[in-house]
């Protein structure tokens, strides 16, 4: 529920088309409040999202077109052959301008849009790309279009920046072992990357938030991630070319309501422990504390989840920064009490801002622990709304 | 009141008592601002069409096209796309109003279109989601809506239905767009002009590709030319013809001036007695100019922008067929226009009044005025004028061989400073020959004594009535030269047209029906040939072994058949006519006349072009004038132009057989195939068409033209009637000796008319040079041709008769005045 649908409300990437950058928390006065960047808003008329038990693979790795919004996020954190950090992100958002009908009027007519987000981020370096494309939900061979998402075998492309299952049929989960690339930026600035990712574990699904169609025991958006992934592959930076490994986190997430009307924006955590665990926060702001939606999952190395709420965890943010003319918090504080955890979360470098047609923070932050200061893990930090 | 306001008002109370001279100053600044501004406001406004044009989405952008000129589509766009090449898809049409405008319809991506566009301008509705998604929206300028029937406030969200009974989406106006182009979604764009997945062309950001995808080629932006280049010798004629305006208001002006100052040396002199220091004086005259200047000025311009308005429609027909450029057919100004029009103006005016002021500076206070001392200076001023004239013609004789040694097409500001130089050698050199013949023909005289006092009179009445026969000379010699050129293309023209036009209908089938009816057509007996044309477009990559700049030119493909060969018109061939047309169906081409001058190619040159099978080599083996064309283009035999570039079938022609009627045929076709009103042509009406644009195109040029000589008209007026009076003092005498008041009024006539007549035949060769540096230069340099230079005895005529006319009118109004003068009113004249 990351509705990291940035990208989503393509409303808005109309008024980056536009020239206009509409920031997404500069509502017009007097408007209903509709969550950022419209995610809030309700979604009538699209197709009620299939309860979890009625979850099938490989059909769910591909797009669910009746829905409204749906989004392919990886993020990993990496480690050159010197050991220096360095970390990338390759998302493809879908967005349905309008439940898709009869097949749709001519080759060009659309009734989806894609958009993709890569960023590559070294130190202060980052390198941001966007990109969009117009699609339709139905009719149409997909591999003839400029971006699309087939189910089986798994691919999911715009242009050409690629998502690409790598698993022999038949041989496990189409997501198991997938090769992402993508190029940007010309000369100097040109930066990209050839991945291949290993999951290490299987995929998990996550609870929801109490609030929306969920709330109302009505489907609600679904919410599963790999996080396992163990990656190798060359990234393509300042003129050079990095041998890289370490690990990645997938997320995938479709729905027709992904926040609260009141929310406007939220902070979201992907951390990989040490032995092998995951934590997953996530906390939807509102306006006041009560409007606040705070919850998460716990992985073990196993897979097996534990949804997590706000009695289980809490959430602090300690420091913030100016970062793109926004107060940013950068240093978090993270307690997980049945765990045993007292973390302190921090920003690698406060240069991660997406300068992209909805802006937001995404970067790599380090786990420590509070009380002795030693490593206990790294993973991504997503912040929006600010 | 303050010494100050008195002497002013004592200054302009003599405009009380001459109303007339007030009004003819006030008339000279005012034609000469609305002509001069009429002229800028319609440059303004197509400038800013222009630069709306520019702005437009792939302007600035590098194209790709397919290597192979086949048609490309969206599997270009998606390949592309996914090897990583940032291109987006344009679909470009034409669609038909209900009304029967012609509309550009330019489909786009909103989501792949590099950079800021035109098209993101805010305060579109909805923004990009309802642009997406149907209904869709129509970006449309607020000037295009009167195409589409729609008024300005009920405008946005309607959807008004085009031609073909389909509906545009709903309209939303952005003052951005330039004029007569609808911008939409390609997918809505598809629809409408049931184009499929096919698309015009493929852009990317100027300099992203270091080279060409393999099968495509790369157009870069800098290669094409903007729509502000290539009209911009258009806009440099317009400008010199609105200057040639002001400049002959500013005669009238400056003759007005002249007058008012010598009316009132004794008012002058009489202050300067009274204590005012001559510096005031000259202080208060310039004052004067100013309110003058202002008022007129500001009348000038605003009826500028009537004059504007009026002539824009044909600018911009001028400008659509001529270049293909479109234009706004409503006046927009920018700011600046107001303020660069009131400058020129009074600019203008200071120049014209500054020897007014300079001579009330160095006014004598005492003894003023003598007839006889103005003559002693003004034959100073006849050797200036002499001497200036002839500095001006040697300026001209270089300008001339300058340009002589330049390649064709070039030089077009040089051009324009050889006609001024001639016009200005023209118009200094008059007074002196004026003066000369008058004072040659005043000696042979001597029997003849009214004969004598009359030239004796003209030569007195010559420093006044110079300035106004200058700006008559200047009007007519522009008026005759550019009326023979136009004169002369129209012939031309008309002939091209003849020749070129040799089919009895035309007809232009849907290209999948083509084969079909061309089979029927063969087997009727009423037809006699049947001439295939076809059209493309490439690339011109080379002449001979030298790599050229690379220049898309278009094709054209032409059935070289019995009918068309005798009469097509070419300029220079290899090896003669016959050979020619050998060449051309055997895979040789010709070349337009525009490409020809424009890259220097001459028959016996090699062309590669850009084609679908790898690049094509052809011999040039003609030159072929093709007026109207603002393109280059390279011409050959139908069946090679469609087998070697793959280019598309275009319309048919069909001759028909000794005796046969067009209207039978013609009613079979429509009825057999389902044509409709515009897919088949009887000669007649193409002929009609092409016409109608050519007038239409030199519409302006005649306007401007008539209005510059009725300027120098009024000019002349004003000058006469400015000095009605004191040329009754100087009547009354010779009544008084005995003269009749009729035979009085019959030597003015005869004084003016011999004036202007000789004028005008001083115009006749001036005017006769301009016309050939019209032809010979101007014109190659603006439009890529050249014309023959025609002689019309019967403008030449006209023009004698223009000046006399003119003359005689001008002179009417005093004469009248004079004829009815009561002989009491003479005897009270006071002498001289």
């Amino acid at each position: 529920m990351r509705g990291r649908a940035l990208a989503v409300t393509w409303l808005v990437a109309g008024w980056l088309v536009t020239g206009l950058l509409v920031g997404c928390e500069r509502d017009p006065a007097g408007e209903p409040r509709a969550g950022f960047a419209g995610l809030g808003t309700d979604a009538g008329g699209f197709t009620p999202v299939a309860p979890e038990a009625a979850l099938r693979f490989p059909e769910d790795h591909g797009p669910h077109p009746g829905t409204r919004l749906e989004w392919w996020y990886l993020t990993a954190n990496l480690r050159d052959a010197e050991g220096a950090p360095l970390g990338i992100q390759w998302t493809l958002f879908r967005r349905a301008l309008r439940p898709p009908t009869a097949p749709a009027a001519g080759a060009w007519a659309a009734d989806q849009l894609w958009m993709a987000h890569v960023a590559v981020s070294r130190g202060a370096d980052h390198r941001v790309a966007e990109r969009f494309a117009r699609g339709a939900g139905q009719g149409g061979a997909d591999e003839a279009r400029q971006a699309g998402v087939i189910a089986d075998p798994f691919r999911a492309w715009l242009d050409d920046w690629r998502l690409e299952s790598r698993v022999e049929a038949g041989t496990g989960d189409a997501l198991d072992r997938l090769e992402v690339s993508a190029e940007a930026g010309r000369g100097e600035a040109a930066f990209g990357y050839r991945l291949t990712l290993d999951a290490q574990g299987p995929l998990v699904l996550h609870g929801k938030p109490a609030f929306g169609e969920a709330a109302a025991g009505a489907g609600g958006p679904i919410y599963l991630s790999q996080p396992f992934y163990r990656v190798t592959g060359t990234v393509t930076l300042g003129g050079e070319r990095l041998s890289v490994s370490g690990r990645a986190w997938l997320d995938r997430e479709w729905g027709n309501q992904l926040m609260a009307p009141w929310h406007h924006g939220w902070d979201w955590f992907s951390l990989h422990l040490a032995g092998g665990r995951k934590l997953m926060v996530y906390r939807l702001r509102g306006e006041a504390a009560t409007d606040t939606t705070l919850f998460g999952s716990w992985i073990a190395a196993d897979g097996e989840t534990r949804a997590l709420d706000g009695e289980a965890l809490s959430l602090t943010p300690l420091a913030t920064r100016s970062v793109a003319g926004r107060e940013l918090p950068l240093r978090w504080r993270l307690t997980l009490p049945e765990q045993g955890l007292d973390l302190e979360v921090s920003a690698r470098h406060p240069n991660r801002w997406m300068s992209t047609s909805v802006p937001y923070w995404e970067g790599a932050v380090t786990v420590r622990d509070r009380d002795d200061g030693a490593a206990r893990g790294e993973g991504y930090l997503e912040m929006t709304g600010y | 009141m303050s010494p100050l306001g008195v002497a002013l008002a004592t200054l302009l109370s003599h405009y009380r008592r001459h109303p007339g001279q007030l009004a003819m100053l006030l008339l000279g600044l005012w034609v000469a601002g609305a002509l001069w501004s009429g002229v800028q406001a319609i440059n303004a406004s197509a400038r800013d069409s222009y630069a709306r044009a520019e702005a437009l989405f792939d302007a600035d952008l590098d194209r790709l096209t397919p290597g192979d000129g086949r048609p490309l589509d969206r599997r270009d766009f998606v390949t592309l796309r996914r090897a990583g090449l940032p291109v987006s898809p344009i679909l470009e049409g034409e669609v038909t109003t209900a009304s029967g405008e012609r509309l550009t319809l330019i489909g786009i991506d909103p989501l792949t279109l590099p950079g800021d566009s035109a098209f993101a301008s805010p305060g579109a509705d909805g923004g990009l989601e309802a642009f997406l998604a149907p209904p869709w929206r129509t970006r449309l300028a607020p000037e295009t809506l009167a195409a589409l029937g729609q008024a300005r406030r009920a405008a946005p969200g309607a959807t008004p239905a085009l031609a073909g009974g389909q509906r545009l989406p709903p309209l939303a106006p952005t003052p951005a767009l330039p004029p007569n182009t609808l911008v939409m979604d390609i997918a809505a764009a598809a629809r409408l002009l049931e184009r499929g997945d096919g698309l015009s062309r493929l852009v990317v950001p100027a300099d992203t590709l270091a080279t060409a995808p393999p099968g495509y080629r790369l157009v870069r932006a800098e290669q094409r030319l903007a729509p502000g280049e290539l009209t911009a010798s258009f806009h440099l004629s317009l400008t010199a013809m609105a200057l040639l305006a002001l400049i002959v208001g500013l005669f009238i002006v400056q003759a007005a001036l002249g007058l008012a100052l010598e009316q009132r040396l004794g008012l002058l002199r009489t202050l300067r007695a009274l204590g005012v220091p001559g510096r005031t004086l000259v202080g208060l005259l310039a004052g004067e100019l100013v309110l003058l200047g202002l008022a007129g000025a500001l009348a000038g311009i605003a009826s500028g922008v009537g004059l504007a308005s009026a002539l824009l429609p044909d600018v911009a027909a001028t400008l659509s067929s001529l270049y293909g450029a479109e234009v706004g057919r409503t006046l927009r100004l920018p700011w600046h226009y107001w303020l660069g029009g009131l400058g020129v103006v009074l600019g203008g005016l200071l120049l014209a009044g500054s020897g007014v002021l300079w001579r009330a500076a160095r006014l004598p206070v005492l003894g003023l005025g003598q007839a006889q001392a103005w003559r002693a200076g003004f034959q100073r001023q006849l050797r200036r004028q002499a001497l200036g004239g002839a500095a001006s013609a040697l300026a001209a004789l270089g300008l001339w061989a300058w340009l002589a040694v330049r390649p064709p097409g070039e030089g077009l500001l040089a051009a324009f400073g050889l006609v001024a130089a001639l016009l200005l050698a023209g118009a200094l050199w008059l007074p002196p020959l004026l003066a000369a013949a008058l004072d040659g023909l005043g000696r042979r005289m001597h029997r003849r004594p009214l004969l004598q006092w009359a030239l004796a009179d003209l030569q007195l009445q010559l420093p006044r009535l110079a300035l106004a026969m200058m700006a008559l000379l200047i009007a007519l010699s522009a008026n005759l030269g550019v009326g023979s050129m136009v004169g002369g293309f129209r012939l031309t023209f008309l002939d091209w047209l003849d020749q070129r036009l040799v089919a009895d209908l035309y007809l232009r089938p849907p290209p999948a029906r083509l084969d079909e009816i061309d089979a029927w057509l063969a087997e009727r007996p009423e037809v006699a040939e049947r001439l295939a044309t076809a059209g493309g477009e490439t690339t011109l990559l080379a002449i001979g072994d030298a790599e050229t700049p690379r220049q898309s030119v278009a094709l054209f493909g032409i059935t070289p058949g019995d009918a068309v060969r005798p009469g097509w018109p070419l300029k220079a061939t290899l090896a003669g006519r016959e050979a020619a047309w050998r060449e051309l169906a055997g895979g040789a081409a010709f070349v337009n006349e525009q490409l020809a001058i424009a890259r220097g190619i001459a028959p016996g040159d090699r062309l590669t072009l850009a084609a679908p099978g790898g690049d094509e080599r052809l011999l040039v083996v003609a030159v072929y004038p093709d007026y109207g064309n603002p393109r280059g283009e390279v011409l050959l035999a139908t069946p090679q132009l469609r087998r070697r570039f793959q280019a598309p079938p275009g319309s048919l022609g069909i001759v028909l057989a000794d005796g046969a009627a067009a209207k039978p045929l013609a009613a079979a076709l429509r009825s057999r195939f389902a044509l409709d009103a515009t897919a088949l042509r009887d000669q007649r009406q193409v002929k009609r068409l092409a016409t109608g644009i050519f007038e239409r195109t030199f519409a302006i040029t005649r306007a401007l033209n008539a209005l510059t000589l009725a300027v120098a008209a009024l000019a002349l007026l004003a000058t006469l009637l400015a000095q009605a009076r004191e040329r009754r003092r100087r009547l009354a005498p010779l009544w008084a000796l005995g003269v009749p008041r009729g035979r009085l009024v019959r030597v003015q006539l005869a004084q003016l008319g011999a004036a202007a007549l000789a004028t005008g035949l001083l115009a006749l060769p001036l005017g006769l040079a301009v016309s050939a540096c019209l032809v010979d230069t101007i014109n190659v340099a603006a439009f890529g041709w050249r014309l023959p230079l025609h002689v019309f005895p019967g403008e030449m005529l006209l023009t004698l008769a223009t000046a006399l006319g003119a003359a005689l009118l001008a002179a009417a109004l005093p004469s009248l005045t004079l004829w009815r003068t009561p002989p009491r009113a003479l005897l009270a004249e006071e002498a001289p």
